[in-house]
């Protein structure tokens, strides 16, 4: 009860952050989903980490509606026709985000844009088709105050992604998170276009679409946090495994590969199928939701996210060799990560039919509280090698991550001037396996954090103490000062 | 690249115009003990380097203990690990076309092995051959063009501009002059007539070739011009729209011009 009057009285807080809070501080008051004695163990300790999602899951962690199925369908729980001109379809769009829950309780996925508006363009002229898309994007920014919030556009050149990347450029908005899928068919002046913004505003990603299609089909998207999961489904939740902890119980790297690194990876699985369990028999969500009454959600598209970091600190543990520096450290992280990649294909995903009963694979990029520890499979920030050199490494570890992977390749201010070259990097990259691709300036009013955006000037008024209108300012601040975001490596200074 | 055959008032690498001659100087002002001399030569360590710059500053011979020799082999070596990276590589300085051969070699092998273009960036005071034999190896040319004035081009660089523009010509006709730059000094060559007659004559020479406006800054300047006013940004904008009005869309200028 005290811990909840701290909620209430934290003058620190407004008050969707308290009712947030409150509802979390009221699901754990239940116990943990059941799960065994050495599970909670390794909870505890911090070995595996479930991002605090709360002890009786009651909706999935990431949602991704079939918003196409809405617009041609409409929705009975909504009441909401089948939109027939540009203002119906955006009304209707910003009407379903607020019913999409969440971990976060924002929409983490707000659609295949231009496949959901381009079919309504004509419907107006075009002077009207910018505002109504500007007015589209300052709402999403000032209601879902949440930067994980994430866009899709792309591969195929349209008015509807061209005019999203402009109004990004002009609006300067750290939401909605934007992805470009990025294909051969992708004309360069799209591409370049893209490059225009992400030099202003760190967005979009830039998304290996053919890779992609390989693994999950068409039917993908990007949500949330550089996570990959299919449309009409999503993830149940995502529970994370600490390599640098699994090292440092390890004997040698013998003792990592083939006890430690199997045991934590079994009890990885008990936790993440236990959480998905609760969700789908106790909590009853797909029984209850609209999205999955109405066909815009389906279990059989679910899944659940297994996230690895602690990479680099894994490899330095057991050989004392350097990710990006020691050649022969490639070596072992392809090993690791193959290793891990096979321990939990050799288990059944409850309810993760959506990825053929098997969890997803994710390199989780990290959390405001991880302090010594490197996101995902990166080269430890600050310790970079030539860019040439981190995207060969990296583009080897990317290819066996199906639910999502990135990395974030910050430039020097002069790249403005050649955003040639910056495309020619990204085409590299892409064909060296990079799945995501972020890159932003060092001069960028601009932080990507892990994987969203945060304004520096928001980070400066949360260190003053002022209340703000985004939740992710606060984890950003605080993510920026411990995984020591700004110390990355910058290409193309002398 | 080391060496340069002007010496401009204004010039912004001064460190790179002349040989090391072994004075010694700037070994003791390196606060890092980062530079020694051994066996008649400046040995340079880059891991103990703060990057402060000061021996670049104190050193009065035009020269730098950092740069060091590379084989047309081990450069070419070097710059194909990237080549699925780059577009293309330009040489600079100091002035690139001094070393021609070593730059022809060094262009034989890259094109022999990769798609990658060859750019210089030149001051284009190059004996007539030897300029031709430059565009026979080369994919285009970036050429500092300092003054039109032929008072003014000497009075900035030294020399009379004549060759030079020569130069700038047969590099048009042979389709490689990508780019024209002028750096803006103030009360020297930053008359509207001056800009107009570069505008004039880069709009004759071709309809491709870009004109580069830059504003001077002090940075790295040794000759006292670096105490003065570099020209103000009214005053810059100014001569950047005279140039539109000739060439249009072919006019840039530093995106960041912070005056």
């Amino acid at each position: 009860m005290e811990k909840i009057y701290r909620i209430i009285a934290n003058t620190n807080l407004d008050f969707k952050d308290k009712r947030h809070l409150l509802c979390l501080e009221a699901e754990n008051s239940l116990p943990y989903v059941e799960i065994s004695q050495q599970a909670q163990t390794y909870l505890k300790e911090g070995t595996i980490c479930d991002l605090f999602e709360g002890n009786a899951p009651y909706r999935p962690r990431y949602i991704l509606p079939d918003f196409l199925l809405f617009m041609k369908q409409g929705s009975e729980y909504l009441n909401i026709s089948p939109p027939k001109n540009l203002f119906e379809a955006i009304n209707a769009l910003l009407i379903i985000y607020r019913f999409v829950p969440s971990i976060t309780s924002y929409p983490v996925y707000l659609g295949q844009i231009e496949e959901l508006l381009e079919p309504f363009l004509s419907t107006v002229s075009p002077k009207e088709a910018e505002n109504l898309l500007r007015f589209f994007l300052i709402n999403i920014d000032r209601t879902l105050p949440d930067a994980f919030v994430h866009m899709n556009i792309g591969p195929a050149d349209t008015k509807v992604s061209r005019l999203i990347l402009s109004l990004e450029k002009e609006l300067k908005h750290s939401i909605p998170n934007l992805s470009l899928k990025y294909s051969p068919e992708t004309p360069d002046d799209l591409a370049l276009q893209a490059i225009d913004t992400a030099l202003v505003t760190g967005k979009p990603y830039f998304v290996n679409h053919q890779e992609l299609v390989n693994d999950l089909g068409k039917d993908y998207a990007i949500a949330s946090c550089y996570n990959t999961l299919l449309i009409g489904g999503g993830s149940h939740t995502l529970v994370r495994l600490n390599l640098k902890k699994v090292a440092e119980k390890s004997n040698d790297y013998s003792d990592f590969i083939n006890h430690k690194l199997p045991e934590a990876t079994s009890l990885l699985v008990e936790i993440i199928n236990a959480r998905a369990k609760f969700i789908v028999e106790k909590a009853k969500f797909f029984e209850t939701s609209f999205l999955a009454k109405e066909g815009l959600i389906n279990l059989s598209k679910f899944t659940s996210m297994a996230g690895f970091f602690g990479l680099y600190e894994a490899v330095k543990q057991l050989t004392d060799l350097n990710m990006g520096k020691d050649g022969e450290a490639e070596k072992y992280a392809l090993d690791i990560t193959s290793h891990a990649r096979d321990l939990m294909d050799s288990y059944t995903g409850l309810y993760c039919e959506g990825y053929c009963n098997k969890i997803g694979f994710h390199a989780q990029s990290g959390i405001d509280t991880d302090i010594g520890v490197t996101a995902g499979v990166r080269i430890k920030y600050g310790e970079e090698p030539l860019l040439y050199e981190q995207v060969n490494l990296e583009g080897k570890l990317h290819p066996y991550f199906n639910a999502g992977i990135s990395d974030i390749y910050t430039f020097d201010p002069t790249a403005k001037e050649n955003p040639a070259g910056l495309l020619k990097i990204i085409k590299t990259a892409m064909k060296k396996g990079i799945r995501i691709f972020a890159l932003t300036t060092t001069d960028s009013e601009f932080v990507r954090v892990t994987g969203y955006l945060v304004k520096k000037t928001d980070i400066e008024k949360y260190h003053r103490g002022e209340l703000l209108r985004e939740d992710t300012v606060k984890l950003g601040a605080d993510s920026i000062r411990n995984n020591e975001t700004l110390k990355r490596r910058v290409f193309g200074k002398s | 690249m080391q060496g340069c055959n002007l010496s401009c008032i204004y010039c912004h690498n001064p460190e790179t115009q002349k040989e090391c001659c072994l004075c010694g100087i700037c070994l003791e002002t390196c606060p890092a003990k980062a530079l020694l001399i051994t066996d008649n030569k400046i040995i340079y360590l880059k891991d103990l380097c703060q990057f402060c710059d000061k021996c670049l500053q104190v050193c009065p011979y035009f020269s730098s203990p950092k740069y060091f020799r590379i084989t047309a082999w081990e450069l070419s070596n070097y710059i194909l690990k990237y080549n699925e990276f780059l577009n293309g590589i330009t040489f600079s300085g100091g002035e690139c076309t001094l070393q021609t051969p070593f730059i022809i070699e060094v262009s034989k092998q890259v094109k022999n092995n990769s798609p990658l273009t060859i750019f210089l960036d030149t001051n284009g005071y190059v004996h007539q051959s030897g300029w031709e034999l430059i565009c026979n190896h080369v994919d285009g040319l970036m050429v500092d063009l300092k003054a039109f004035n032929s008072k003014t081009h000497h009075y900035i660089t030294g020399v009379d501009n004549s060759l030079i523009l020569e130069n700038i010509k047969y590099a048009s006709r042979q389709g490689l002059l990508y780019e024209v730059r002028t750096v803006i000094l103030k009360g020297i060559n930053d008359s509207q007539e001056e800009i107009n007659n570069i505008s004039n004559f880069i709009k004759e020479l071709n309809n491709y070739t870009l004109f580069k406006l830059i504003p001077f800054r002090p940075y790295g300047v040794k000759h006292p011009l670096k105490d003065t006013v570099y020209p103000d940004k009214n005053h810059f904008e100014k001569l950047f729209q005279m140039a539109k009005t000739v060439l249009g869309e072919g006019v840039k200028k530093p995106l960041d011009i912070s005056l």
